[in-house]
């Protein structure tokens, strides 16, 4: 990654004669938010012609990087090698701006009720439909009423990795759906019992609440910076802008700035760590 | 040179139209071959193990517009026969006017109403049954309900006008009442006119899309035990139209037998949509003739 | 006794008519009441900031009516053609009706299938990406049965006498088509243009695939990869975030503009409407 500053010069000359074209980019709601507000302030700063669009989240950002449809992609998961697999002849670039992490979520009557951490075996359980009611980890008798992600969003995808190996091995299920974070903090915060999965810094600790990690131990690790960046916490992922190769044109005044000391205050701005702040 | 160029833009009009199904029906191909008629009947959607069967949206899709049907016909005919039977020429046409301006509300706007609206509604009045969250069936089908009321009362009122005044009046003259004239006279004569409102409000419920998606929980393999129980309409579902609408067409694309599937979902639902559609019209024209 | 029973009856269709007349009056309300604080010429000239906290609705107004004006001229040949056809050239009434039938047909077909269809046909097919093209002739095809029937049943209701009159002048069909056919049902296609153009206004299944994004895009640069924003899709993708206050007002809002538009393009088509209902009751 540094070796693409040192190229810096070369490419700029390259840029200018590419100023006319539209970057597009497509992915995570979560990598949208600092993505989309950087794409703004360099649309009226630098007068650049940036389009973001966050269709299918993270593996929407993924296949239309890989179809050719975006000059960027947001992910908030790694690059798999199924994706790779793919699409043989693209090479996904995992740019790292930044870190954030996947907590699970519970409506207000769920905290106060006491629950306030789960173990990975408590949480497989109530995902196979083993533990049904809240009174059975600990909480005020109510129906565990569980969002699960939708396909497709990195949310899920860390989820699975952290709770079973790998999203490839978690059993299939069938459980009421939710997209997007907005649509989940949305969804979980206006019903009794609920529990889905969230990026942790959209858990504002007045209308949903973000649990800690049991170990088998019994200490918590909660979802705060200090336990994510030193990774402490579990359910941490990486947030990527992916490119195919090294990035090239409009999308390199985009990942530039996204990188730099101003784009990294977006980043934190928006609750997720900052390069600097990773351990 | 005129005959030449209407022709020539309606055959593009016709392929167009042929190749929306056409289309639908060889993108499907791979997934009959893998599962036959089991996609139709099978109960379980699970698209990472390449499991694909249709049934629990095909009952989602069928049970809201049902739901939407029953409760929005009884207040539509009601409506209509206020319209038809009651109200002077000017006020009537005034009143038509006036519901199919708000026929013509967007759906996603009805969305946003059941989101921020209903939803919780139907949470709370329900909350006895324990239900899991306000989206459910139920949410989708009533919200269905007002978006498809417009449609009955404007086709069920033309199919009240179409029956002859004349009749009416040498009923009333005869000595019956208003009431008695409706449901003598006006009501087995419209019959059919009824009968195809109902079929084509039916139709456009189970093609609706934004509303829907937004409002019905978009639960998978949701098929209850008995078909016609209650209970069940308050869980949330999943509908042919909320599958279409929703990521995993997005993610579907580049792998072909989720893609696959995907069309046959495409394909179920004009097929659905089709022949109701066209009963509906073939009705309506009988009461025509 | 009998009397009673059509007391009864009358009061209870009143009581129907008034449920339904007040739940979509009621509704308009609801938008009008939360989306009106946030009309303001800001909001109309604007373009969206902060995932639609702030700013305003511009550019998906323009990318609408982009998409609705590119819908109506792919639209009106094609229907045209159709209708001609139907009333000039078709002889047998069992092709005519089938024709009917299909446009019928048509007119039911999910906008969600329509959509998709554009998406694999013209962004994937003919690779061009997300384009406000795709999105105009997805539309075009959902506007084709409403235009088509309207400007068919304007010409059915074109006097015989014109036609043989003009027969008898010595016009072969092409010219009676010109000179009469075409003249006279002008209200017909605005009629149908209209009406069809209102619902398309709304729709967001035929344009979220294949047309429309969230945010960035302007006016489109050419065929390829040129999306357009649009009100539909901007109230579909805020709905799920009705929490956040910031969005609230402005979201309702969007929505109201919406409402608007598509009543006005209803409300344009009345008069044309009302004086070919006048005609039919003469």
């Amino acid at each position: 990654m540094r070796t693409f500053s040192l190229a810096l010069p070369i490419l700029a000359l390259a840029a200018c004669t590419a100023f006319a074209e539209t970057l597009k980019v497509n992915g995570s709601t979560t990598v949208n938010l600092p993505v989309a507000e950087a794409a703004e302030i360099l649309r009226a700063e630098q007068k650049l012609d940036i389009q973001v669009d966050t269709q299918g989240g993270s593996s929407g950002g993924i296949s239309m990087l890989g179809d050719g449809l975006v000059q960027v992609g947001m992910a908030s998961k790694p690059v798999s090698d199924d994706d790779r697999a793919r699409y043989p002849t693209v090479k996904f670039n995992e740019i790292h701006i930044g870190e954030d992490a996947v907590a699970l979520i519970v409506s207000r009557d769920v905290w106060d009720g006491g629950v306030h951490a789960l173990t990975r075996q408590q949480i497989k359980d109530i995902y196979e439909s083993r533990i049904t009611n809240w009174k059975d980890v600990g909480g005020k008798p109510q129906r565990i009423a569980f969002f699960n992600k939708e396909p497709g969003r990195g949310t899920w995808e860390v989820f699975a990795h952290w709770t079973y190996g790998s999203p490839k091995d978690a059993p299939q299920v069938s459980f009421p759906e939710v997209g997007g974070n907005e649509e989940t903090r949305n969804k979980v915060a206006g019903t009794r019992g609920a529990l889905s999965q969230l990026s942790s810094s959209w858990a504002d600790g007045k209308n949903v609440f973000a649990l800690g990690i049991k170990l088998d131990d019994g200490t918590v690790i909660e979802p705060t910076s200090e336990n994510i960046s030193t990774k402490k916490y579990p359910l941490s992922r990486p947030l990527f802008l992916l490119t195919n190769g090294e990035p090239r044109g409009v999308a390199k005044p985009l990942i530039e700035f996204v990188l730099s000391e101003r784009g990294q205050e977006l980043i934190k701005k928006h609750g997720y760590l900052r390069l600097k702040d990773l351990k | 040179m005129t005959r030449a160029l209407s022709w020539f833009f309606s055959l593009i009009a016709l392929v167009g139209i042929a190749g929306v199904v056409g289309l639908f029906a060889w993108q499907s191909v791979p997934v009959w071959q893998q599962e036959g008629w089991g996609y139709l009947t099978g109960v379980k959607w699970f698209f990472r193990q390449h499991q694909f069967g249709a049934l629990p949206m095909i009952y989602g899709s069928v049970a809201v517009a049902a739901v939407a049907l029953l409760l929005a016909a009884p207040i539509g005919f009601g409506a209509a026969i206020f319209t038809a039977e009651y109200l002077p020429r000017r006020l009537r046409l005034a009143l038509k006017i006036l519901i199919e301006l708000l026929a013509g509300v967007p759906s996603v706007v009805y969305g946003l109403l059941g989101i921020l609206l209903l939803r919780d509604w139907v949470y709370d009045a329900f909350a006895r049954f324990d239900p899991l969250s306000g989206d459910t069936l139920l949410t989708a089908g009533a919200l269905l309900a007002v978006m498809v009321l417009p449609t009955i009362v404007t086709l069920s009122d033309d199919a009240l006008r179409g029956v002859s005044s004349a009749q009416r009046q040498t009923a009333r003259s005869l000595g019956l009442t208003r009431a008695e004239t409706i449901f003598s006279v006006s009501l087995p004569q419209a019959k059919a006119g009824l009968g195809a409102a109902l079929l084509l409000a039916f139709g456009r419920a189970l093609g609706e899309t934004i509303a829907v998606f937004l409002v019905v929980g978009r639960q998978d393999n949701h098929l209850p035990a008995s078909l016609f129980s209650l209970r069940p309409l308050l869980e949330s579902g999943q509908t042919l139209t909320s599958k279409l609408g929703g990521s995993e067409t997005n993610i579907a694309y580049g792998e072909p037998k989720h893609w696959a599937a995907m069309a046959g979902l495409g394909l179920i639902l004009l097929v659905m949509t089709g022949v109701v559609t066209l009963l509906g019209t073939g009705f309506g024209r009988r009461s025509d003739a | 006794m009998r009397k009673l029973l059509d007391f009864v009856l009358g009061a209870v269709v009143a009581l129907c008519a008034l449920v339904a007349v007040g739940i979509l009056l009621g509704l308009v309300y609801v938008i009008a009441q939360r989306g009106g604080p946030a009309i303001t010429w800001n909001f109309l000239t604007e373009q969206i900031r902060l995932v639609g906290a702030s700013g305003g609705i511009f550019w998906n107004l323009i990318g609408t009516m982009i998409l609705l004006a590119s819908a109506f001229v792919i639209c009106v040949p094609l229907a045209v053609g159709l209708a001609l056809v139907e009333r000039a050239w078709l002889r047998h009434p069992a092709s005519r009706r089938a024709l009917c039938t299909v446009l019928y047909t048509m007119n039911g077909v999910p906008s969600i299938v329509l959509g998709i269809f554009g998406f694999i046909v013209f962004v994937q097919g003919c690779g061009w990406g997300k384009s406000w093209l795709a999105g105009g002739l997805v539309l075009a095809l959902m506007m084709l049965p409403t235009v088509t029937v309207s400007l068919i049943e304007r010409l059915k209701a074109i006097p015989s006498k014109y036609l043989e009159a003009a027969a008898a002048l010595g016009l072969n069909r092409a010219q009676i088509v010109w000179s009469v056919q075409i003249p006279q049902a002008w209200g017909g296609l605005l009629t149908g243009s209209l009406l069809a153009l209102a619902r398309a206004a709304g729709e967001t299944a035929p344009i979220m695939f294949t047309a429309t994004i969230f945010a960035g895009a302007t006016l489109p640069k050419g065929i390829r990869e040129s999306p357009v924003l649009s009100l539909p899709y901007h109230i579909f993708i805020l709905a799920q975030d009705s929490f956040d206050p910031a969005v609230g007002g402005k979201l309702w809002g969007a929505a109201l503009v919406l409402l608007a538009l598509v009543f006005l393009l209803n409300l344009l088509a009345l008069p044309s409407r009302l004086k070919i209902h006048e005609e039919a009751n003469v």
